[in-house]
């Protein structure tokens, strides 16, 4: 807890961790070409290496855990990805998982390299025409919608909760008939995006802007300060952090909503088409491929909208 | 039972949507029709404004297909093909995936709150989870599965748990952290230990979290069954029916089921709600600002 570490408990850590990992690389090495499951012996072996490298790691955790640099801070979660990927490997090759069932690790990256390309092009149509642009329309409708609903006491009534209703509704359940209603191509896709993002942009925007301290309203008043000050220079700033946690909210949405989208029809390109078609010729390499594509593009998504909150929002009690 | 002062605005709103939804749907569905009064299709209509209320793949359907659509997709109650017995399908694996996820999300929130090495080292990859497909995985989930004999409900199931589990991690380990710093200070003079604490005040602390995160997570949860359907083969689930009515492009269909599964999801959430109430009454009575992330509903009118 206090930044001194017990010496041995600090070797410990690293050497479990070593230890873990080269059993485990060990394996993987002796048994790359080999056709035949492992043996009892070597499996407990990976066991072992397993339970090594979990151990180590939570040991190793404990001196991270008031790094500040967040870099170095993220090695922990870097070794347990580590170590996920190894065992897998091991695992897989112990047991000789024929690849159409699970691929290796390996072999999915060795994969994603081949196809990058084709795989490039299927983003570009699905994170920047589909979710992107949905995304765009939905939050910018649901910011003004937000705004009417909390200037109009009717609107509030009779609008919102609608909005909190339709929060409970399985959006996966348009997509079949927007892409019907409006056709196969990209557009189809960003309006099942702007529509799953709508919902919790009103609900979180409009919370920001009513959930206001009523001494500051007080003040606002008696500063003789009208609607639109009150807005510029209290509610919207006071609703940013709520406005943030909605935007965060809406990246896995999009991504999600766009890639739903493709299942139920495509003009041959994107990665929810990728990937259905690939997993029903069973070409499971390229669908991890395209999975490993779209999580990176939606972790730099939403690490970009997280980036943009501190900036905009450091003041707020959350970050201090 | 007090009448909401909502009453009156919402069904002016409802009012106003049911009355614009005739001239929007002539306005859709016209152009169309007209197209295919021009190709010369036999219809049993013979102007465009006569047809577009019977066009077989609608834009916007009429209210009388709507209604039609429903009697056809309802009744016989038991039918294997009829909506109710797919939405029992549905309901049962989500609430089974609900069940897991809880499972799931209170061993990853016990986890995060006893031990900050525990957080480091995988609260990224809980929080990537979610920005992760994880819809595209569903269909190799269900392979995967079906080779070890697993077949049926129970992938689905597992499916909306994957979902759903997020929410209620994020959800129950806020709760966990929101007791006073000044009552576990309480719990400290009194000795208490560390079960202690957390049985007499961090799991009573974490309740009104607990149900908000269980709203949400019912919805995704019901996603995640509807998607899984959807992406694997199943022969039961409203997400199969979605399935094959999209391959026969039977458009109809489509949207009663869309509006069926809407219904099944307020249900679900109301279900929960429900619980809520019957588990909590001391919520009902107590001041409403007991659960700072009081579930939107309550929370809209109070400033």
């Amino acid at each position: 807890m206090s930044g001194l570490y017990r010496p041995s408990s600090y070797w410990t850590g690293w050497l479990l961790l070593g230890l873990g990992f080269g059993l485990l690389l060990w394996f993987i090495v002796a048994w790359w070409d080999q056709s035949e499951p492992a043996s009892s012996t070597q499996k407990l072996l990976i066991g072992l290496g397993f339970l090594g490298v979990v151990w180590g790691i939570a040991r190793v955790a404990q001196q991270f855990v008031d790094t500040p640099n967040p870099v170095i801070g993220f090695t922990p979660a870097a070794l347990t990805l580590l170590a996920l990927m190894v065992t897998a490997e091991a695992l897989l090759r112990a047991y000789q998982v024929p690849p159409g069932l699970i691929p290796t690790p390996s072999r999915v990256l060795s994969t994603l390299l081949e196809v990058r390309d084709v795989l490039l092009q299927d983003a570009f149509q699905t994170v920047v025409l589909e979710a992107l642009v949905g995304y765009l329309i939905g939050c910018s409708l649901g910011l003004i919608t937000a705004l009417l609903v909390s200037r109009y006491v009717f609107l509030e009534r009779g609008l919102l909760p609608y909005a909190t209703i339709f929060s409970s509704i399985p959006i996966v359940a348009l997509a079949p008939v927007l892409v019907k209603m409006i056709g196969i191509d990209w557009p189809s896709k960003a309006v099942i995006v702007a529509v799953t993002v709508f919902f919790p942009m009103v609900v979180n925007t409009f919370r920001g802007l009513t959930e206001v301290s009523p001494l500051s309203l007080d003040l606002m008043r008696s500063y003789a300060a009208g609607e639109v000050q009150q807005y510029r220079w209290l509610r919207l700033p006071n609703a940013l952090p709520f406005i943030f946690n909605a935007l965060k909210l809406g990246t896995t949405l999009a991504m999600i909503g766009a890639i739903v989208g493709e299942f139920f029809g495509a003009n041959g390109q994107g990665l929810g088409f990728r990937i259905q078609i690939e997993a029903g010729r069973f070409g499971f390499d390229i669908v991890w491929s395209a999975i490993i594509v779209a999580s990176v593009i939606g972790i730099a998504w939403y690490g970009l909208v997280a980036w943009l909150e501190r900036r905009l929002t450091g003041w707020h009690v959350s970050f201090r | 039972m007090r009448i909401s002062p909502n009453l009156v605005p919402m069904l002016v709103v409802a009012l106003v949507v049911l009355a614009l939804y005739w001239p929007l749907m002539y306005l859709a569905n016209i152009p169309v029709a007209q197209r295919a009064l021009d190709t010369g299709a036999a219809l049993p209509c013979e102007t465009a404004f006569e047809c577009a209320t019977q066009l077989r793949s609608p834009v916007l359907p009429s209210p009388q297909q709507l209604w039609n659509g429903f009697g056809n997709l309802m009744f016989p109650l038991n039918s294997p093909n009829a909506i109710p017995i797919n939405a029992a399908v549905t309901a049962f694996e989500t609430v089974v995936g609900l069940l897991l996820a809880a499972v799931v999300g209170f061993f990853f929130a016990i986890g995060m709150v006893a031990s900050r090495a525990f957080e480091r080292a995988l609260l990224p990859w809980i929080v990537a989870s979610q920005t992760v497909p994880i819809i595209a995985i569903a269909p190799m989930l269900v392979v995967l599965l079906g080779q070890y004999g697993v077949q049926g409900w129970l992938p689905k199931a597992i499916i909306a748990a994957y979902i759903a589990f997020f929410p209620i991690t994020i959800g129950v380990a806020k709760g966990l952290k929101s007791p006073d710093p000044m009552a576990l200070d309480l719990m400290k003079t009194y000795n208490a230990s560390h079960w202690q604490t957390y049985l007499k005040l961090r799991f009573p602390a974490s309740v009104p979290y607990l149900f908000t995160a269980f709203k949400v997570a019912m919805t995704a949860a019901l996603i995640g069954a509807i998607v899984a359907e959807i992406s694997t083969i199943s022969f039961q689930g409203i997400g199969k029916m979605l399935a094959e009515n999209s391959r026969a492009s039977d458009v109809v269909a489509m949207w009663v089921i869309m509006l069926s599964s809407a219904v099944l999801g307020i249900l679900l959430v109301a279900l929960v709600n429900w619980l809520e109430r019957l588990l909590t009454p001391w919520r009902r009575t107590g001041p409403v600002a007991a659960g700072p992330s009081r579930p939107a509903r309550e929370g809209v009118h109070s400033a």
